[in-house]
Formats: C-alpha cells, sequence, structure tokens
C-alpha cells in the first residue's frame, strides 16, 4: 500500500498552493511599496489613529505618496478621521480603489464596508458561536486582503493603524516580512508605560521588527491663553529612560487636534504652527530620517 | 488530506463537493482507475475552518476576486460596497441569498447554505417522507429530492408520501 509520501497530491484541492497564491498576492502588491510602518501601542486609546492620520498627512505634505490601512478591524476609526467616512468603494478586476482623503492620501477601512454606524463587524458562519470562534482567523485574512488587494498605486509609505494591545503585531509581522518598522504610542502615565513596555519586548525582541522609535502624546497641555505648558498626567510621570532613548516627540494635549479628529479635518495642516503639530511634524522627519538611513546603509 | 483506494492502491481524485446542510459538507472523491467513489464529510467546525482560511476543497481554479474573503464572509456589509456589475461573470451569477453578497454565490459557492425557497415552490413533504429524504446520503439529496418532486408532479401529486418515494424509487440509483 502506498505511503502517504508516495500520493502525489492532496486530492487535487492543493491546499498549500491556495495558501501560496494568496501569499503571492500580497507579496506582489507590496512590491509596489518602499515602506511600511505599523503604528501600535499595548494600550487603548492614547492616540494612535490620530497620530496614524496625522502622520499620513504629515508625509504627504512632505511629497510623499501615502497609503494607510485601518488595521483594527473592529473598531475602524480613520474613514472618519481621515474624513472619508463617505467613500464608495469601487472595485475593478485589479482590485478595490481605496479612498482618496482631500490631500491624497489613500485609505483602507472596515468602516468603509460596514452598513451603518452602529453595525459591528459580524462573519458568516453556521452559528454565531463558530464566527466568533473563528473571528481572530477572518480578521487577519481581512487585514492580509485590504493590503494585497487594494490598488495602491506605487507608495512611499503605507501606514498600518493597529488595534489597541499587541495581539495582531505578530499577524502584520508575518504578513509583512519586511516590515520597514513600529512606532509606538505612549502617554506618560505609567499605567500606559507598563503595558506598552511590554508590547515593545514583544515586538523588538520576540518578533524582531524594528522600532522606529517611541511617540509621547498627550505629553503636556499648552494653555491657549498663556502659552504655558502644564502637564496632563501627574508632574512626577516623566517618560521612562528605556523609551527616553528612542524617543521620536512628545506631542502636547490639543483640543483642536480631537476636533479636527472628529470632523476630518487634517489639523496638521489646518493649524500647521501649533506645538503639537510641530513635535508631530518632528516625529515626522525622524521616521523618514530612519529609512533614509536604512536606505544609505544598504547601499 | 490524501485518499487512497485500496483496492487499486491509486490515489483518488477529488470529484464534487456539496453545499452546506447544516454547516457540513459532504466531498465526493473517486479512484480514476476503479471508478469507486468515497464520500468524507466535513463537521461544522472543519468547514468552517477552511472558509474561515478562503480555501476551497478540490482547489480554486478561478482567479482570486478582489477582497474575497471579506465580501462573501462579512455578514453585516453595506450592500453598495458589493456590486454586482464588476466582471460579466459575476453579474451573470445570482444572489443567492437576498440581502447578501451578490458574491457570495460565486466566490464561495462550495460553503454557502442552500438558500431558503421564500414559498413552497414544490409539493408539500410528509413527515415519514421527510425522514426518509434525510437518510439518502447528503450528497446526492438534492438530486434525489429534485427527481421526487419532480416524478410527483409529473404524475399529479401535491404531497409526498412514502408510498410515491416508492414509486419514484425505480429511477434512482440510491436506496432510500
Ligand atoms: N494630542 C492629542 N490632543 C487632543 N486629542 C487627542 C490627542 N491625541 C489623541 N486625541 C484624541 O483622543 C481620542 C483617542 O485617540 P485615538 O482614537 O487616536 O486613540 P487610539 O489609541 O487609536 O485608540 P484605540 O486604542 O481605541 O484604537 C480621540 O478622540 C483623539 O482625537
Ligand atoms: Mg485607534
Amino acid at each position: 500500500m502506498k505511503s502517504y509520501k508516495e500520493l502525489p497530491n492532496d486530492a487535487g484541492s492543493n491546499i498549500i498552493g491556495q495558501v501560496t497564491a494568496q501569499a503571492d498576492r500580497l507579496q506582489k502588491r507590496l512590491a509596489s511599496v518602499k515602506h511600511t510602518v505599523a503604528i501600535m501601542s499595548g494600550k487603548g486609546g492614547v492616540g494612535k489613529s490620530a497620530i496614524a492620520a496625522n502622520l499620513a498627512v504629515a508625509l504627504t505634505l512632505r511629497g510623499n505618496t501615502v497609503g494607510v490601512v485601518d488595521a483594527d478591524i473592529n473598531g475602524p476609526t480613520l474613514a472618519k478621521m481621515m474624513g472619508v467616512r463617505n467613500a464608495t468603494l469601487e472595485y475593478t478586476p485589479a482590485g478595490v480603489k481605496p479612498a482618496v482623503a482631500g490631500l491624497g492620501t489613500k485609505l483602507i477601512s472596515m468602516d468603509l464596508l460596514l452598513a451603518e454606524d452602529d453595525t459591528p463587524v459580524l462573519w458568516n458562519a453556521h452559528t454565531q458561536k463558530d464566527a466568533f470562534t473563528w473571528r481572530s482567523t477572518m480578521e487577519v485574512g481581512a487585514l492580509r486582503e485590504f493590503i494585497a488587494d487594494t490598488v495602491w498605486g506605487e507608495l512611499d509609505y503605507l501606514l498600518l493603524d493597529l488595534p489597541p494591545g499587541s495581539d495582531r503585531l505578530p499577524n502584520v509581522a508575518e504578513l509583512i516580512p519586511n516590515l520597514g518598522g513600529v512606532v509606538v504610542v505612549t502617554i506618560p502615565s505609567e499605567v500606559s508605560q507598563l503595558v506598552v513596555k511590554k508590547s515593545v519586548t514583544m515586538a523588538r525582541d520576540v518578533l524582531k521588527v524594528p522600532i522606529i522609535g517611541v511617540v509621547e502624546n498627550m505629553a503636556f497641555y499648552v494653555c491657549q491663553h498663556c502659552g504655558e505648558e502644564e502637564p496632563l498626567f501627574s508632574a512626577d510621570e516623566t517618560l521612562d529612560d528605556a523609551f527616553q532613548q528612542v524617543l521620536l516627540g512628545s506631542i502636547p494635549f490639543d483640543p483642536r487636534l480631537a476636533r479636527c479628529s472628529d470632523t476630518g479635518i487634517p489639523y496638521i495642516d489646518e493649524y500647521p504652527d501649533t506645538p503639537a503639530s510641530k513635535a508631530l511634524i518632528q516625529v515626522t522627519e525622524k521616521i523618514q530620517n530612519f529609512f533614509d538611513e536604512k536606505t544609505q546603509r544598504s547601499l | 488530506m490524501k485518499f487512497l483506494c485500496t483496492d487499486c492502491d491509486t490515489a483518488m481524485k477529488f470529484k464534487d463537493v456539496t453545499r452546506p446542510e447544516q454547516g457540513s459538507v459532504t466531498a465526493l472523491f473517486e479512484c480514476p482507475d476503479c471508478f469507486t467513489e468515497i464520500a468524507m464529510y466535513l463537521n461544522p467546525s472543519e468547514t468552517q475552518m477552511l472558509k474561515s482560511l478562503d480555501l476551497k476543497l478540490g482547489g480554486n481554479n478561478e482567479a482570486a476576486q478582489p477582497m474575497q474573503l471579506v465580501r462573501s464572509q462579512l455578514e453585516t456589509a453595506k450592500g453598495e460596497s458589493m456590486p454586482n456589475e464588476f466582471s460579466p461573470e459575476i453579474a451573470s451569477s445570482e444572489t443567492t441569498e437576498g440581502g447578501k453578497c451578490p458574491f457570495t454565490g460565486v466566490i464561495s459557492e462550495a460553503f454557502q447554505e442552500e438558500p431558503e425557497p421564500t414559498e413552497p415552490t414544490g409539493p408539500v413533504w410528509s413527515a415519514e417522507a421527510l425522514e426518509r429524504l434525510e437518510r439518502i446520503p447528503a450528497f446526492v439529496r438534492p438530486m434525489a429530492k429534485m427527481g421526487i418532486e419532480s416524478f410527483a408532479k409529473e404524475n399529479g401529486h401535491d404531497e409526498i408520501t412514502g408510498a410515491i418515494m416508492d414509486a419514484a424509487r425505480g429511477n434512482f440509483p440510491a436506496q432510500f
């Protein structure tokens, strides 16, 4: 009787071939992307998405072609923050045309596919219990398709706004083996830093993904009347030494930034001279330098 | 997964797969030498696993459609994001379930449940006949059901009973 190895294939299903074809599709698309950057944090609500949206705008204003993947499948916010919530995706044989924000930044987000404001992401399954069991697998599949099946064209930067926590990073690292680097966002509170440290270790030591640096968000508050800087969190909650060494910038809390995020207006373009915009531009420059130096080194 | 015809010592080949019934699908494999067929039943979890990974039994001969997993498996997708005038072959395919993605029928046809008929189109089945129908192997059941229904219709019966199944039986190889 023939052994497993002697049988030519899996009776014609070619499961390995199907998986390889998925990976090929992804790599083909990524071939026209110069740099991929994941924006993440172990903690929720620290401003990852607001920062991703503004970095995308800053990079665009500096002459780059930029695409953004809203990798937060269940809590997508970027379509709103980038002012393209009403965009209708266009499907072509080459792929799905992304939403394009005012300044030309491209976006793909689950939000563009959901029916109503209050519609959650639910997957087809025999029972909803099955759907929940397989949820994570579906989400990774969705993320793969978002990257692979969007007609990005030639991109200088593809930013990925990750959901809170570090669970999604291993999937991203697997989908994008040459991930350019990670920008980690924290707020000054010890609680946030405690969690964010874990995700940095995960990224750097376990997944071996390059850390571009840390952004300290809501670092302080600038009085709009006298210009005085006040700490937003407790005054003795300073940034951990390990974070200081790779600090890309400290972004103050600015209510106008929150308002711009809510109304889909690019803050950095609307208020270019505020301390927060200047800090965001500094972060953008450092990210660009990171990749410029990397390119130099590889020459 | 590989299958061997132990009589011929030959690798069996994929032949067909049914749509899911209560979440499980049946795949048919055939020996290319002696044409013996075997049926493999996937339970709902196994079916769901393939579906979630966007993999198909029997291989995937069609070119991948953009975002096919999201578009076929996202239950809560908005209608307009699922165009049906995408390409000729898709435009001509039917929507299998009202209000859901028109791609569903094409993309993971093998994984979609039989659509619920909106109104009874055929004759009524008696409880006994239904029970006997259940005993027919899943992969031939739809065919058998259609055959019995058209037999009943041709012979002017509104209800399918055990007796009508017996009468129709002569036309079918399957035992029921
Ligand atoms: N520097 C800032 N100044 C003022 N408001 C800010 C600032 N950074 C973020 N925000 C606001 O804080 C809120 C939370 O930010 P955001 O949604 O970007 O966080 P997040 O880390 O992406 O959250 P999640 O973990 O849920 O993805 C938003 O309303 C955003 O506009
Ligand atoms: Mg977010």
